[in-house]
């Protein structure tokens, strides 16, 4: 049976699958080091935005509470009789 | 400045990115750099770098998968396909005239819906004539080309597998052939005004074709195939590959499974369609295999609500294909399950199996495809896996951080990770197969009698899909959906997490491997067995050419070879470089493709299969090293293209499609009772089980996975419209859900740890007042629920709708109270106390406002200014409308009750409103046990209910009632002057001492002469004697006010004493215990001040000078809260002050100075008068006038005496003291034999009666002298003359209580 394939020329391509891996090392190197990049930046953006949800809620039960502290001197100053004793 | 990519990359990992979310959702994002290594990225035109002289195949490759993307994308569009016949308008009779211009609208409409019929209809014309093509080009046994490569035999595989999905998805879809009647219709309307419409009529009469008939496309394609007969060949070799690889099932992912199954069956009628081939046939695979594998998967999912069944296709293509009908075998495999469902009113047993095979049938199918019968192994796999993944990573994070270490550790770890991978890989795949398996099971066995549980539905009205799937589903199967679906989810997301972490280790490995096979195992074998085979090893030396990695040795290569073609028997090759680069997806294809000549020796004739060859010359040991590598090389493919493989296995997005079912019920959407992943969220969250409550994020993953299906997969924008709104929708609902069960737990968790232990303990129901933990905890972390893209800050709207939840429940408790009467005070305050303890409990997990402050917002008591609440004002008008008027005082229970007379005035009172049972006490349970509580508490008003008052009122409001209370005397008496007066000038001026003469009788009759003055005036009288209970009563509730305050001001003693340095002195009096002037507590913060200050390393001292500031505040405070005045000498001294007034008018000044006995104007003789009147009434009337106005009668009019200082005279000359006296003389000298019976009894119950309140008054008497002593005043008090002061004046006067604040306020 008449084998049609058969690497024609093995030399050059050993020498040329040889350069390839040199080249796709470095490539993958970058690619995967550009991967971590994006990674730390999608964790990073997540993390924060967690650490600004929490501030946030502080924030908001801090608001109401001055809310509550401002009608309170509201209507202390409102009636400062009351107060001069 | 350059700075290595490693070291800056490296430099991120110093930011802290700690977080506390926890991990109970999927993977919400994906970032993928490696575009689909499983198909290469560029369409392997690197493949000829390689010179095998494959690029007839490459072509053929890509023309095929080209075809298989249009193919899909056509899927796609005939998929989401929905009828549009349904939205054509009506003209109404008025407008018959533009019936064609309509006609016109319409036909241009569905001319462009049917052109993408149309297009398919062209589309797979040509694909498969393509297919054909390329079949029989490759499978000419001359062989002039190479090929066809394993890559090719799967392209071919896919297109054909993508050809059945469309045919069987067109057979499906009924509103095509609908529409296209319809366009047909308003074609041949429209088109009586165009010209040279015959060609177009050709066209659609070729499309009607196309669209009215079964299995057009595989017709189609059979035909284009047999054109030529030679595609035999390549259709065996097809099969034998599906067979093999199905049987070893090692390196497929359930999506090529799938495949392989759905294009079998139609592979094998192809395959067989003559006697001849049919033969051959099974000369290379057994038909027993075949049987097997279609009896193993009687159901297949093809789209996510539509499913294939081998043997529903074997038979029905046998009408089609005359020449399979003589397959009997094949034909009569049972398919009691698989009908498609247009044909389920048949079902069940449709086909001629006796019953009970077909049960058993049914009964191991079910067994195989239900989850819930796989659940506790798969339970078992997931947490081993993780466990087994984590250790790895951490051993890889290990070997990171530790230098220099040694290579074959490295090598090891790494490798490890690598079978975790897989395994994980495969795993995943397993997992979700099982679902897709149960979906597509669960379609083809609709619910028989779905039951429903709202009672307002028919059965009759429910639609398949609801039958398929919202009553297909037990609660058991919904809780191991949720429990499959939340492992896969989580898998996910942990392998998700390590993508960069082990893409290097995992290359690396990779690298190793197939270096490994061509430079060790390839060179054994090339020394050993194929020596002396010229052709094979010189296949076998490609392979070792276009992928050896001989790094630095590039030099060696030609040495390398010479001295494998000399046998050079040294060990060379053995140790090769790690290096972290994975082969190129052309370098496997070449690969396979090499490995797959070396076994076939290129001959597709071959009998046997792939690898399970015996009449290959090649030796075993080889032959399995070889097919080991060879289907391990399919399986790097997976592993490299990591996240997207991670993506495709977990994707769950198929849960919610419909499309099927849409069309076939008829409407435009279902209710989201009926969407899966609805229903699972549903039932995490009403079964309240603990193990799923984590879950229940995740099959809002399966809304995730869809929408992206629906935007990049399938590409429609309404279905993405769709799941949007539904996810919106069930959002919301989830929430609020979640917020009610949040609420109850967290309430009746409260209401069951106040109930009392030891009572719960001797109880023999106890049980049912204990609740099972519950674990909110990380769903209350949650600040990031990704959804749709967006991110949900879950937290907060928890704690929003927390917050007001709160707020309105204790309104709701409010509410309450004002609906009933002050009795209920009790029962609210442990209402109150329930909800704060709730409030405490959560705010351990959630930030919620203050107790307090929600308390006071809702009491309406914000203001610094106002002293009143909606409490304290409630209460007030409750005593002003109610109490006072209607209880009545019992004095030895020191109760006030209710008066069972009918009140004057009916109290009106808004009813009782409804609320949840969680506004209450959580459970059902809990809140009849509180309810029984409180009903030990509802018919009276005593202690409990003071204490109440006072903590509820604090003291804050208590005052504000005090006053108000003190105003409310003050009125009473002068409401009472005038009847007082009335009653005065109506005695007779001068009333003397009644004789004994008349014995009791006697006296009695002369009293009643007395009286009788006063017969014209009964309301003036009942009028005054209310008055003066209504006093009396406020001064008893002042006197319980009192007893409470002081215990509540003992206790508080108690507790401040120590610190602020008070010692009981010898006396008994509180001394200073220090000459100092600080107290403990002053000192104590001055110093921790002085010491912080002077320590320089404190960062913060300040904060402990304000300490000890605050400290100075709180013990001026708490020393003046020390000595605290009583109540009821407060209230004593306050009425006298007001009594102060009508002094002169209620007790005459003798003009004589000494002691008046015939007086009749004084205070004391109308209240002895009407003493006596009202024992008498009570007497008479039979039914106890006590009823009407109780003991308060006597507190009130005895203060009144006490205070007016006339305590003596009443005690000298009150009508009962005499009668009493008379009384007793008269028992001692009368027989009582003489006397007529009912006279007798009649004097002896009143003179009974007379004694009880004698001793009542005296009762009265002797607590005022103990509280308001008046005794040593009026003892110096005497004038000059002798004479005594008849009323002392306290030092208190009305002025003084100004300084309580006013009732309005």
């Amino acid at each position: 049976m008449a084998r049609a394939g058969g690497i024609t020329n093995a030399v050059n391509v050993g020498i040329a699958v040889q350069a390839d891996w040199e080249n796709r090392e470095f490539v993958s190197h970058i690619s995967l080091n550009v991967r971590r990049l994006f990674d730390f930046l999608v964790q990073f953006e997540a993390t924060t935005k967690n650490k600004l949800a929490k501030l946030n809620e502080k924030l908001d039960t801090l608001e109401r509470r001055l809310e509550l502290l401002e009608v309170q001197v509201g209507t202390a100053t409102a009636n400062p009789a009351m107060f001069t004793t | 400045m350059a700075v290595p990519v490693e070291e800056a990359i490296a430099a991120l990992s110093t930011f802290s990115l700690e977080d506390d979310q926890p991990e109970i959702q999927g993977p919400g994002f994906w970032v993928s750099t490696e575009r689909g290594a499983t198909t290469s990225p560029i369409e392997y035109s690197d493949v000829s770098a390689y010179r095998l002289s494959l690029s007839e195949d490459t072509k053929a490759i890509n023309q095929l998968n080209l075809l298989i993307q249009e193919g899909k994308e056509m899927g796609s569009v005939l998929y989401t396909y929905r009828s549009c016949v349904k939205a054509l308008p009506q003209l109404p009779d008025s407008m018959k005239q533009s019936q064609a211009d309509l006609y016109l609208e319409t036909y241009q409409v569905l001319d462009l819906e049917m052109s993408r019929i149309r297009e398919i209809q062209r589309w797979q014309a040509s694909a498969a004539s393509k297919l054909a093509a390329d079949m029989q080009r490759f499978s000419r046994p001359e062989r002039r080309i190479n090929g066809p490569t394993i890559t090719h035999l799967w392209s071919m595989l896919k297109l054909l597998d993508v050809l059945v999905q469309l045919d069987h998805l067109k057979n499906a879809k009924a509103s095509i052939p609908n529409d296209f009647s319809w366009y047909k219709r308003t074609f041949t309307q429209v088109s009586v005004q165009w010209q040279d419409t015959d060609s177009m009529r050709e066209e659609l009469d070729d499309l009607q074709i196309f669209v009215s008939t079964r299995w057009a496309i595989l017709l189609n394609l059979h035909v284009e195939m047999f054109r030529v007969n030679n595609v035999e060949d390549i259709l065996q070799v097809l099969i034998v590959f599906a067979v093999e690889s199905l049987e070893l099932n090692f390196a497929l992912l359930f999506p090529e499974c799938h495949i392989l199954l759905r294009v079998l069956p139609v592979l094998v009628v192809l395959a067989a369609s003559s006697e001849k081939d049919s033969e051959s046939l099974y000369k290379r695979v057994k038909i027993n295999r075949l049987i097997n594998i279609f009896k193993n998967n009687p159901v297949i999912p093809a789209f996510p609500d539509l499913h294939l069944s081998p043997a529903a296709i074997l038979k029905e293509l046998s009408t089609y294909f005359p020449k399979f009908s003589a397959q009997s075998r094949l034909l009569s495999l049972p398919s009691p399950h698989e009908l498609p469902p247009r044909e389920a009113q048949e079902y069940p047993y449709h086909f001629s199996f006796p019953s009970s095979i077909c049960d058993s049938y049914i009964f191991t199918y079910q067994r195989h495809y239900l989850v819930i019968n796989h659940i506790g192994s798969i339970r078992a796999e997931h947490d081993d896996f993780s466990i087994r993944f984590a250790s790895a990573m951490n051993q890889l994070i290990l070997l990171r951080s530790i230098e220099g270490t040694d290579l074959e550790w490295a090598k090891e770890v790494k490798g490890n990770i690598y079978d975790m991978v897989v395994e994980g890989f495969q795993l995943l795949s397993r997992w979700t197969a099982r679902v897709w398996e149960q979906c597509a099971w669960k379609f083809s066995r609709p619910c028989k009698d779905p039951v429903s549980t709202e009672l307002h539905e028919k059965p009759e009205s429910f639609s398949d899909y609801e039958k398929v799937v919202r009553f297909n589903y037990s609660a058991d199967e919904r809780k191991a959906l949720v429990e499959l679906v939340s492992y896969i989810k989580s898998i996910a997301s942990m392998m998700q997490k390590a993508d960069t972490l082990v893409a290097d280790a995992i290359w690396e490995t990779i690298h190793a491997e197939v270096q490994d096979f061509v430079q060790n195992i390839l060179a054994t074998m090339l020394r050993t067995t194929f020596r002396k085979k010229k052709d094979l090893s010189r296949i076998l030396s490609d392979m070792r050419t276009l992928s050896a990695d001989w790094m630095a040795n590039t030099g060696k290569l030609d040495s390398d070879m010479q001295s494998f073609q000399q046998g050079g028997e040294e060990n060379r090759g053995n140790f090769f470089y790690p290096r972290p680069v994975a082969p190129t997806s052309a370098q496997v294809h070449c690969l396979q493709f090499l490995i797959y000549e070396v076994v076939s020796g290129g001959n597709m004739r071959k009998a046997g299969g792939l690898f399970g060859n015996s009449g290959s010359d090649i030796p075993a040991h080889d032959l399995k090293q070889l097919e080991t590598f060879f289907y391990k090389l399919g399986f790097f493919l997976h592993v490299l293209d990591y996240t997207a493989t991670v993506a495709n296995l977990t994707d769950l997005g198929f849960l919610w499609f419909r499309e099927f079912y849409l069309e076939s019920s008829r409407v435009i959407q279902f209710p989201i009772e009926c969407s899966l992943p609805w229903m699972l969220v549903d039932h995490v969250i009403e079964s309240q089980d603990a193990g799923l409550l984590e879950s229940v994020l995740t099959p809002f993953d399966i809304y995730n996975d869809a929408s992206q299906q629906a935007l990049l997969v399938l590409k429609q924008r309404f279905l993405y419209d769709e799941i949007e709104a539904e996810v919106d929708n069930c959002f919301d609902i989830f929430v609020s859900k979640l917020c009610d069960s949040i609420f109850t737990y967290y309430k009746s968790w409260a209401a069951s740890e106040l109930l009392d232990p030891s009572f719960l303990f001797a109880l023999d129901i106890g049980e049912k007042f204990s609740i099972q933990p519950l674990r909110f905890t990380s769903l209350l972390k949650m600040t990031r629920v990704k959804l749709l893209g967006r991110t949900i800050n879950l937290r907060s709207l928890i704690s929003e709708r927390m917050n007001k939840v709160f707020r309105s429940n204790i309104e709701f408790l409010f509410d309450r109270f004002e609906s009933q009467d002050l009795c209920a005070i009790v029962e609210l305050e442990r209402l109150l106390d329930v909800v704060q303890l709730a409030h405490d409990l959560l705010s351990k997990d959630l930030m919620l406002d203050s107790f307090d402050l929600m308390l006071s917002e809702m009491q309406e008591n914000v203001s610094l200014v106002s002293y009143s609440s909606r409490l304290a004002s409630q209460i007030w008008t409750e005593m002003q409308n109610d109490f006072l008027p209607n209880f009545i005082l019992c004095n030895t229970t020191q109760r006030f009750v209710r008066s069972s007379r009918v009140p004057l005035v009916p109290v009106q009172k808004p009813s009782v409103p409804y609320a949840k049972p969680n506004f209450y006490c959580g459970t059902q349970d809990l809140n009849s046990a509180y309810q029984s509580f409180a009903r030990l508490h509802s018919g009276f008003f005593g202690m409990p209910h003071m204490y109440s008052v006072v903590r509820l009122l604090g003291s804050r409001s208590l005052p504000w009632l005090i006053r108000a209370l003190l105003d409310y005397i003050s009125n009473k008496i002068t409401t009472l002057e005038p009847m007082i007066a009335g009653l005065q000038e109506a005695l007779p001026k001068s009333i003397g001492l009644l004789p004994f003469d008349g014995g009791v009788a006697g006296c009695m009759r002369i009293v009643k002469e007395h009286l009788n003055c006063w017969h014209p005036k009964s309301e003036l009288k009942a009028e005054a004697l209310r008055g003066i209970k209504e006093i009396g009563s406020v001064l008893y509730w002042m006197s319980l006010l009192d007893i409470v305050m002081r215990e509540v001001d003992t206790s508080q003693f108690l507790q401040t004493a120590p610190w602020l340095g008070l010692i009981p002195g010898a006396d008994g009096q509180i001394m200073q215990s220090q000459d100092g002037d600080d107290s403990p507590i002053v000192t104590l913060f001055k110093s921790v001040a002085a010491v912080t200050s002077s320590n320089l390393h404190f960062s913060n001292p300040s904060i402990f000078r304000v300490l000890s500031r605050q400290a100075e505040a709180a013990d001026l405070l708490y020393k003046t809260n020390i000595n605290a005045g009583s109540v009821l000498e407060y209230a004593l001294a306050f009425t006298s002050a007001a009594l102060e007034k009508y002094c002169s008018k209620w007790s005459a000044v003798p003009k004589t100075g000494f002691v008046d006995i015939t007086t009749s104007k004084d205070f004391y003789r109308i209240y002895s008068g009407l003493q006596i009147e009202y024992l008498e009434e009570a007497i008479q009337a039979q039914s106890s006038n006590r009823e009407v106005l109780g003991d308060s009668v006597a507190w009130g009019g005895c203060t009144i005496i006490y205070l007016l200082g006339q305590q003596l005279h009443f005690e000298l000359f009150d009508f009962s003291h005499q009668v009493l006296n008379v009384a007793e003389v008269e028992v001692v000298e009368v027989a009582p034999t003489h006397k007529n019976p009912h006279i007798v009894q009649s004097s002896e119950v009143l003179v009974e009666a007379m004694k009880k309140a004698r001793r009542l008054n005296n009762h009265v008497f002797s607590m005022l002298k103990a509280r308001c002593p008046l005794e040593d005043k009026q003892a110096c008090a005497i004038k000059q003359s002798g004479a005594p002061l008849h009323r002392i004046k306290f030092e208190n006067t009305v002025s003084a209580f100004e300084t309580l604040p006013q009732k309005g306020a």
